[in-house]
């Protein structure tokens, strides 16, 4: 580890700040040495650096800044990082099931009650969440699959042959739809 | 530059990027220029694996390979070392490439009305919804309004947060 990631580190370490003349001691170097690396920290952007009075000496007080990291912190949804990381996908935003996965993680760290409230309205909350449900959307919810069995004829086929529970396996819904042809 | 980690945002970053085992590899890499054998063997991480994972850093720009070609045999070595210092540009891609998929999301959810089955089937356009007379495609209930104000509340104070950080 070079002097500047040590010297950053310790910076780090002290949330209300540190004098720059107690670093350098800490180090072991001279404080000329130590004026350089703290300037090519504050040149990088990762401490602040204000004019400040230790034990009646002029010196300064440093801190790292915290704003960097946290920027990214909305980047997360509960413990899901963006949706969109190591995607390889055709991208859809619309009816991206990660992405519906990662909106609805939302809530729950940002309110509570937003769960609660989101099945409050439609009345049945298994409902909802299933709907929610990245896997769901994934399987039904393209556009392609809703237009090949989305037709009036199609959904009256379905219903006469009761094979409600089954529909969802792509050869029976070839065979629902060959006698249309025919 | 220092790079933690044990930070969540880097590790759910990375994490996602290269999964546990790819963790696991960063974390026991050996210092200096390596070949992805010695990675393997100090790691404890399977060749297959190191291979794949340094083949994503290298994609992300977090990982460094020298090819080295070998005067007797004319074989080609490659070393590898791991360089995290552009990551801070790495994050700032991913969020912009999260927002401009949030933005698309938000505009497709207030811009339309849904309908869901609720047996949780399917969720449809409006205009989808007519088309199957308001019949689940799937099973065949009868479809419900489904109300996504929530959802686009919390996606849009989401947005708002990330446009003014």
């Amino acid at each position: 580890m070079d002097l500047e990631e040590e010297a950053f580190k310790i910076i780090s370490k002290h949330k209300d700040g540190i004098f720059q003349n107690t670093i350098w001691k800490e180090l072991d170097i001279d404080s000329r040495k130590c004026s350089r690396i703290i300037k090519k920290l504050q040149d990088k952007d990762l401490i602040i650096r204000e004019v400040a009075v230790s034990n009646g000496a002029r010196t300064y007080l440093l801190r790292a800044k915290e704003e960097a990291k946290e920027k990214y912190d909305l980047l997360l949804s509960g413990e899901m990082f963006s949706a969109c990381t190591s995607c390889t996908g055709d991208c859809q935003p619309e009816y991206c099931g990660r992405l519906s996965e990662w909106i609805s993680n939302l809530p729950i760290e940002e309110e509570g009650a937003g769960e609660a409230e989101e099945t409050e309205d439609v009345g049945e909350p298994q409902e909802v969440e299933d709907v929610g449900e990245p896997q769901e959307v994934e399987d039904v919810g393209e556009p392609q699959e809703v237009e090949d069995v989305g037709e009036p004829q199609e959904a009256e086929d379905v219903e006469e042959s009761q094979e409600a529970e089954d529909v969802e396996e792509p050869q029976e819904a070839e065979d629902v739809e060959e006698p249309q042809e025919a | 530059m220092l790079v933690d980690f044990n930070d969540r945002v880097i590790r759910g970053y990375l994490m996602s990027l290269i999964g546990e085992e790819g963790l696991k590899m960063i974390e026991n890499m050996p210092e200096g220029e390596v070949t992805d054998e010695e990675i393997a063997e100090t790691s404890g991480v399977l060749l297959n694996t190191v291979r794949r994972t340094l083949f994503i850093l290298y994609e992300n720009k977090f990982a460094i390979v020298a090819r080295e070609r070998d005067s007797n045999s004319g074989w080609l070595t490659y070393l590898w070392h791991l360089d995290f210092s552009d990551i801070e540009h790495q994050l700032m891609r991913e969020k912009k490439k999260l927002m401009r998929s949030l933005k698309t999301r938000l505009d497709f959810e207030e811009g339309n009305v849904f309908y869901v089955c609720p047996q949780g089937c399917v969720r449809l356009l409006f205009d989808e919804a007519i088309e199957t007379e308001f019949l689940c495609p799937m099973c065949g209930e009868d479809l419900v309004f489904y109300d996504n104000s929530v959802f686009v509340e919390t996606l849009q104070k989401r947005l708002d947060a990330l446009i003014s950080s």
